[in-house]
């Protein structure tokens, strides 16, 4: 019975997903994120019909499986850019670093000015990384991963949202750029909007979001605790 | 059809070694870097030192790219069981986020741009 449970989850989630995509790849706008359709289709389904997380889980465990592999092949685009990258190392090391160092302080002082709790804090600060990495720093660091996961899910909308508007009123216009700050902040939904851009944005916001997770998995577990109680 | 399925899946494998290997690593040094992420720079290194052809892990890699959005859905499910804390500091949140997205977007795209403008072009 929870086998079958289980399995059907997996096929609504499946569903969910390719019809989302659909939608998505048809109008292009932010708003019509697949991960969030999905997500918000999923709970409003399981709360109708009166099933609990606790039934979701074990489907979620095996879908999640092959999230390991996935952030190894982002490995590629970061091999495929290597000749970009070198030309312009300094700039796109720096501003990865600079990206990631501010939007972390950012969350973290409002957060702390705002009185949120411990537990929050830790959850925020990784959550500008995608979210199989940003999950283990913020079990690594004692935050909750499933808030992470929430947070970063939100950041990505945000990002892909008023970035682009943002940059654009900045008169930052070099694509490089662009693809920069909306893969370090955004990871892979800013990488999509950047690559709707252009091509070189989009590379760009790749290669972005691999060094931001690589930077952000370094530093955080010293940096996160300064902002703590 | 089916060679490229069996391509997918062979490659994928492939990948999942290096990710239980960053894995095994990243335990067995002690080191406070995600296993994944300890993968993605040993396929990295792979890739760049020549060890592996881009080739052997395109097919597999490009999948799961592709389809990278698809494994956030399952983790973000996972805020049903957050509602009262969306009650409670929905606001806050959403203001924090929103704060720290502009500043570390304004942040990084300025920085390129000066240190683009400054050194090679």
């Amino acid at each position: 019975m929870s086998l079958l449970l289980s399995v059907s989850l997996i096929l609504l989630t499946l569903a969910a997903y390719l019809a989302t995509r659909r939608i998505f790849l048809a109008y292009r706008h932010p708003l019509l994120n697949p991960v969030f359709l999905s997500t918000v289709t999923i709970i409003a389904l399981l709360k109708l019909t009166g099933y609990t997380w606790g039934d979701y889980q074990p489907a979620k465990e095996v879908m999640t499986f092959l999230l390991g592999p996935a952030t190894v092949a982002l490995a590629l685009p970061l091999y495929h850019n290597r000749l970009l990258l070198r030309r312009h190392a300094p700039a796109v090391l720096a501003g990865v670093a600079a990206g990631s160092l501010t939007t972390m302080t950012a969350a973290l002082v409002a957060g702390r000015l705002l009185s949120l709790n411990d537990t929050l804090l830790l959850s925020l600060g990784p959550k500008s990384v995608t979210v199989p990495i940003a999950v283990e720093i913020s079990r690594l660091c004692g935050g909750e991963a499933p808030l992470t996961a929430a947070f970063v899910v939100a950041t990505g909308m945000l990002g892909s949202i008023l970035g682009p508007g943002t940059l654009t009123l900045l008169k930052v216009k070099h694509p490089m750029a662009r693809g920069l700050a909306l893969g370090t902040v955004s990871h892979g939904q800013g990488t999509a909007v950047a690559l709707m851009e252009s091509e070189t944005a989009g590379a760009m916001g790749g290669v972005a979001m691999a060094l931001a997770a690589v930077f952000t998995a370094l530093i955080a577990p010293y940096y996160l605790p300064l902002f703590l109680h | 059809m089916t060679k490229t399925t069996f391509n997918i899946a062979w490659q994928v494998l492939l990948l999942w070694l290096v990710f239980r290997l960053g894995t095994f690593l990243v335990a067995l040094l002690h080191l406070s870097l995600p296993g994944n992420v300890a993968g993605m720079l040993i396929m990295f290194a792979l890739l760049a030192s020549g060890a592996v052809k881009p080739s052997l892990v395109e097919e597999g890699g490009g999948f799961l790219l592709k389809h990278f959005a698809f494994f956030f859905i399952p983790i973000s499910v996972g805020l049903m069981t957050f509602g009262d804390l969306m009650r409670q500091s929905g606001a806050a949140l959403l203001f924090v986020l929103t704060v720290s997205a502009l500043v570390g977007v304004a942040a990084t795209g300025i920085s390129v741009k000066l240190l683009q403008g400054s050194s090679s072009r």
